[in-house]
């Protein structure tokens, strides 16, 4: 006996350019959904760009464009639900132009909309990149001397000055890094599970082919609430590394310059509107316990007496901008991929995966795989260096 | 699915331990200060091989019939992410002056 998975019945669909799909009949499920998004994200991020200056929302008319955006966002999602809700994923239709012909469309199209997406990090990176090099390092700043204690120096401060100047800094991160890689693990085990042949799932975990279906739907269930609950838990981490921080336990708090809390970014003055800056790496009587590097220009210019030292203030908007920017496209990514996980558990649990229609969870897997392979080049040069 | 060994093992696996590792050697360099060139060096040593194992591995980029493709049409975009990154990204790194003015700090304050 073989088990029936996901399967729908929909004889009384009838093909709409706008409502849902006539898959009985095989037709191409072309959509008009995605050209409406489009143009919403583009009045979205349009509006989002010149709404606010300065933390403060500047102009109405932008955030008015910001609102119909999301609205306009939320209709074609809402269009393109309702065309392809009520695919079962077994009826998979394949390409037939060179070069992908007989492959399945789902696939390449998965592969097109990820090629888009390295666009859109490659345009953040070279971002990044180029003012990471062309605007002189904080650090660098502050060893010159060129500074003068009480005006703001403009410099380029990675975050990983701050997030990697202690491990409980960088704590939260380098757990993400872990969640995101076994996350991915998590959803290749249920890709493994929801495509094992039925006889072969009963011989491997000895039970009744009559019992394969439930088994099976508890399995792939819980490997895809595993990958949510880890996709929870990265941006759960990262809302504290942003904003809230955590207590250093008791007996470490050594170990964390004798702090008994490690700030968040947000506490620590790390934000996209900070223009007076000051890390403790820029206060020169901090230094006098840490050594001020004996061949820097402010040592000889302190030691010669033409420099005062003090606290060196820093205009750092650039760079906490390219790190909030960078990493929060990253955290949307995870958000959206949370809201996919969300809906793939609640189908697992009712049966809706096995092997006729498992590629379902291989083409989300292919996105999920995608912010994961973002995150290994993120965490290093964002984090780390 | 991969119908192919690593080492005789199971490929996801090996590869999930392997990402493991790659990784806690990654943090682990951070923490050991080693100056800025080493730890650089070694954070790209490490960044390029995990991009690969997932990519090949979890993306079923490697041992699939489409892969070939697949690879290909992944690899499109490389060129433009060539022009971007050393082109736009890695373009008169010393001179933060040449950068457009609503693009320098201030300009929108």
């Amino acid at each position: 006996m073989s088990a029936d998975y996901g399967h729908d019945h929909h004889d009384d669909h009838h093909a709409s350019p706008w409502g849902p799909h006539d898959w009985s009949h095989g037709a191409p499920h072309n959509s008009f959904a995605p050209l409406i998004m489009s143009a919403g994200f583009a009045m979205f991020l349009y509006g989002f760009a010149n709404v606010f200056i300065g933390g403060e929302v500047a102009d109405l008319g932008a955030l008015s464009g910001v609102m119909l955006g999301l609205i306009i966002i939320t209709m074609g999602l809402l269009v393109w639900w309702r065309q392809d809700m009520s695919a079962d994923g077994i009826y998979e239709p394949k390409a037939t132009g060179a070069p992908f012909r007989n492959i399945d469309i789902r696939k390449v199209s998965m592969w097109i909309f990820l090629m888009s997406e390295m666009m859109v990090f490659t345009s953040l990176f070279s971002t990044y990149i180029r003012y990471r090099l062309g605007i002189q390092n904080c650090g660098e700043v502050f060893l010159s001397g060129e500074w003068v204690e009480g005006t703001s120096v403009v410099c380029f401060e990675p975050a990983a000055h701050l997030i990697a100047s202690s491990w409980f800094h960088l704590a939260p991160g380098a757990v993400n890094t872990f969640a995101l890689i076994i996350s991915s693990f998590t959803i290749v085990l249920a890709l493994k599970t929801a495509k094992m042949s039925d006889k072969k799932y009963a011989d491997k975990y000895e039970i009744d082919m009559e019992r394969v279906r439930t088994h099976r739907s508890r399995k792939v269930a819980m490997f895809l609430g595993s990958t949510l609950f880890l996709a929870t838990l990265f941006l759960t981490l990262k809302m504290i590394e942003w904003f809230i921080g955590f207590p250093t336990p008791g007996p470490l708090t050594d170990l964390n310059h004798g702090h008994s809390e490690i700030a968040s970014l947000y506490s620590e003055g790390y934000t996209i509107h900070a223009n007076s800056y000051q890390h403790y790496a820029y206060d020169t009587s901090y230094h006098d316990g840490h050594d001020i590097p004996h061949d820097s220009a402010l040592y000889s210019m302190m030691q010669a007496g033409t420099h005062p030292g003090g606290v060196m203030m820093a205009d750092i908007r650039v760079g906490a901008s390219t790190f909030f920017v960078t990493t929060g496209t990253h955290g949307v990514h995870v958000l959206a991929g949370m809201i996919g996980l969300a809906y793939m558990t609640l189908k697992a649990l009712r049966g809706g995966y096995g092997p006729s229609n498992a590629v379902s969870i291989e083409y989300f897997g292919l996105y999920w795989h995608f912010v994961d392979l973002v995150w290994v080049l993120v965490f290093p040069f964002f984090y780390l260096f | 699915m991969a119908h192919y060994t690593i080492f005789g093992k199971d490929p996801y696996w090996m590869n999930f331990w392997g990402l493991m590792i790659l990784t806690a050697i990654e943090v682990a360099a951070v923490g050991v200060e080693l100056g800025d060139t080493i730890t650089m060096s070694i954070l790209i040593g490490i960044a390029i091989p995990k991009f690969i194992m997932i990519a090949a591995i979890f993306m079923h980029l490697y041992g699939d019939a489409d892969s070939k493709i697949l690879t290909m049409t992944a690899l499109f975009p490389a060129f433009f992410i060539i022009v971007m990154v050393f082109f736009i990204g890695l373009t008169s790194p010393g001179s933060a002056t040449e950068l457009p003015a609503w693009c320098r700090p201030g300009y929108w304050t």
